[in-house]
């Protein structure tokens, strides 16, 4: 015979029926430009209207920290083009070790998540700064309970993922919508440089001079400026890892930042960082994984100088010895790669 | 057994062999192995160079491309296209080497290897962003905008240039462009079995593959209109690289 206790359990378990609420999810078009590779999502977690609906309130609600004061918009602002404005970003906690990402074209990025790569997926990436204890220093465990207790979420999750009840609401689920969100913030394709590449519009000289430094497609006229190894069209990112010199470091053992040594466990890869988009720098300041620099000078000029000796520093950084003209050339077309679409998209601002 | 890879300049014939249900099949396992003067080579390992200089590599890697068994009026297709990565941190993994394992090969005996080193012509006219992001030829850090072409060959790293001083002198070679896209063939018999394996090694002696080149003049070789360096480690790599069964 069974118990009130015994009852009570099972209502918990079995949460609220859902099934009233309709579940009919509509496929969302990607909208990319023409030069970019192909958008590639996951079998189990396909874009729908619904799921990026979910996943963009779940990115700007707070609700997800212990506290209620970060949500992931926190550190991934849209007017910063998802980046927070700061050397290193802050949590519920306190500071966190690192700055933050652009998440502008992330679903495009297919090797590895954070600075370090320590994340596979977006999907992976997103279950991480929850339970971090700086950043959002939550459980999941209560997150899905306040979920599920939320007035308007069950809602949400039952038209993005069709499931019958509050108690089938999770953590996964909650990863799946906000991945599917991010996976919709594309560049707009409209950047001076793109309207460029279309043959839309001409270059000013020192922009194009700039390009060519930067690609390296006039040997003989502009010197090699080397960026593209590493920030390589159309993401102006190549999903690597690099030394860039930002450390000195006497041997493998002394990065005051392992960076993606310390995920692979070998140390030849210390001391290397995820080269990130440049796409947007006019929103990103300040910039390095932790933020040192803070102009568009200061980064050329780091480069310029071929960076500090590390054992493993990248072979493409070397005195460049360019002029100061040259480098002002080169920041003109850095500045090319301006495109506010995804910054002023209100699809992907804030819902609330 | 060693054999040497000598360069084919004939294009193959490309004749696809249908796997019929019952048709017997081996395993073919291909260790692709750095070695620098016979040695196994991982990265940072500090090794004497010409003329007194002492040198360390930090990256090797090379796109390989059309590996492929030779066979009585045609080929059998291996694989298209491989990113080869030989830039171990340890003499261990570095006597390993980068495996490619194929399955399904029809048992029979075969008249030889051969292979593509860089991306053939037709491949190479495309771009990353055509490839999905499991096919190596979507990484944009192989792709020269500049040249229009795929980058086919990385050796880069450091260069002691008086023999007893610091290494502080970064290299980068890369070759590319379709004029220096090469294809080595070898011609051992190689026996596939059905459900056995055959394990084959293709071993690359940096040092050969670096033999005469004045690294020190020109340590930073990614330029169309300067190719004698990265000519010479292309007419190089007949006598690098040995197919070992």
């Amino acid at each position: 015979m069974a118990s009130c206790h015994d009852t009570i359990d099972d209502d918990l378990n079995e949460g609220k029926d859902l099934t009233h609420i309709p579940y009919s999810p509509v496929l969302y078009a990607v909208n990319l430009p023409e030069d970019y590779p192909a958008l590639e999502q996951p079998s189990d977690n396909l874009m729908t209207v619904e799921g990026i609906k979910l996943g963009r309130k779940l990115f700007y609600d707070p609700v997800l920290s212990l506290d209620s004061t970060i949500s992931c918009s926190s550190c991934h602002m849209s007017t910063h083009s998802f980046t927070d404005g700061k050397p290193l970003s802050e949590g519920v906690a306190g500071i966190t070790a690192r700055g933050s990402m652009s998440l502008v074209d992330v679903g495009l990025q297919y090797h590895g998540l954070f600075w370090d790569g320590r994340a596979a997926t977006l999907e992976d990436q997103a279950l991480m700064p929850v339970e971090d204890p700086i950043e959002m220093a939550e459980t999941w465990e209560h997150v899905e309970m306040k979920l599920r207790e939320h007035p308007g979420y069950p809602e949400d999750f039952r038209k993005a993922f069709g499931i019958t009840s509050t108690s089938k609401i999770d953590r996964y689920l909650a990863a799946k919508a906000i991945a599917q969100f991010e996976r919709s913030i594309i560049s707009g394709g409209n950047s001076k440089y793109d309207r460029f590449i279309r043959g839309e519009i001409f270059l000013e000289e020192n922009e194009y001079n700039g390009y060519l430094m930067f690609f390296d497609k006039a040997p003989s006229v502009v010197p090699d400026a080397e960026c593209h190894h590493c920030h390589n069209a159309p993401l102006f990112a190549t999903n690597d890892y690099f030394n860039n010199g930002l450390q000195e470091s006497a041997d493998f053992m002394s990065f005051g930042d392992p960076g993606l040594g310390k995920v692979t466990g070998i140390f030849t890869d210390n001391g290397r960082f995820k080269a990130p988009t440049l796409r947007n720098l006019v929103f990103t300041a300040p910039y390095m994984h932790d933020g040192r620099f803070n102009t568009f000078e200061e980064v050329v000029n780091h480069y310029n100088s071929g960076g500090k000796y590390s054992p493993n520093k990248s072979n493409l950084l070397y005195n460049l010895h360019f002029t100061e003209e040259q480098k002002a050339d080169l920041i003109a077309f850095l500045m090319t790669l301006t495109d506010s679409t995804a910054v002023t998209n209100p699809d992907y601002q804030s819902p609330f | 057994m060693k054999y040497l890879l000598f360069t084919l300049f004939a294009l193959n014939l490309v004749i696809l062999s249908s796997c019929k249900e019952d048709e017997e099949v081996g395993t073919v396992v291909i260790n692709f192995k750095a070695v620098y003067d016979g040695e196994p080579l991982h990265t940072f390992d500090t090794k004497a160079f010409e003329n007194g200089q002492r040198l360390q590599f930090t990256l090797l890697t090379m796109m390989v491309s059309d590996l492929e068994l030779l066979k009585s009026g045609g080929v059998e297709s291996l694989d298209d296209i491989e990113l080869v990565n030989l830039s171990f941190a340890d003499s261990v993994s570095a006597a390993r080497g980068y495996t490619v394992t194929i399955h399904d090969v029809p048992a029979q005996t075969y008249t030889g290897l051969s292979l593509g080193i860089g991306v053939p012509e037709d491949l190479n006219a495309m771009v990353p962003a055509d490839f999905p992001s499991n096919n190596p030829l979507s990484n944009t850090g192989y792709y020269w905008t500049g040249w229009g072409s795929y980058i086919f060959q990385k050796t880069e790293g450091t260069l002691d240039t008086i023999g007893n001083g610091p290494l502080d002198l970064g290299f980068s070679l890369h070759t590319g462009s379709d004029p220096l896209y090469s294809v080595l063939q070898g011609s051992p018999t190689l026996v596939v079995e059905d459900g056995k394996t055959l394990e084959l090694d293709i071993v690359v002696d940096y040092k050969l593959l670096l033999a005469g080149i004045d690294i020190k003049s020109n340590p930073q070789n990614h330029n169309p209109q300067d190719i004698a360096t990265i000519q010479a480690i292309v007419d190089n790599l007949p006598n690098a690289l040995v197919l070992i069964q």
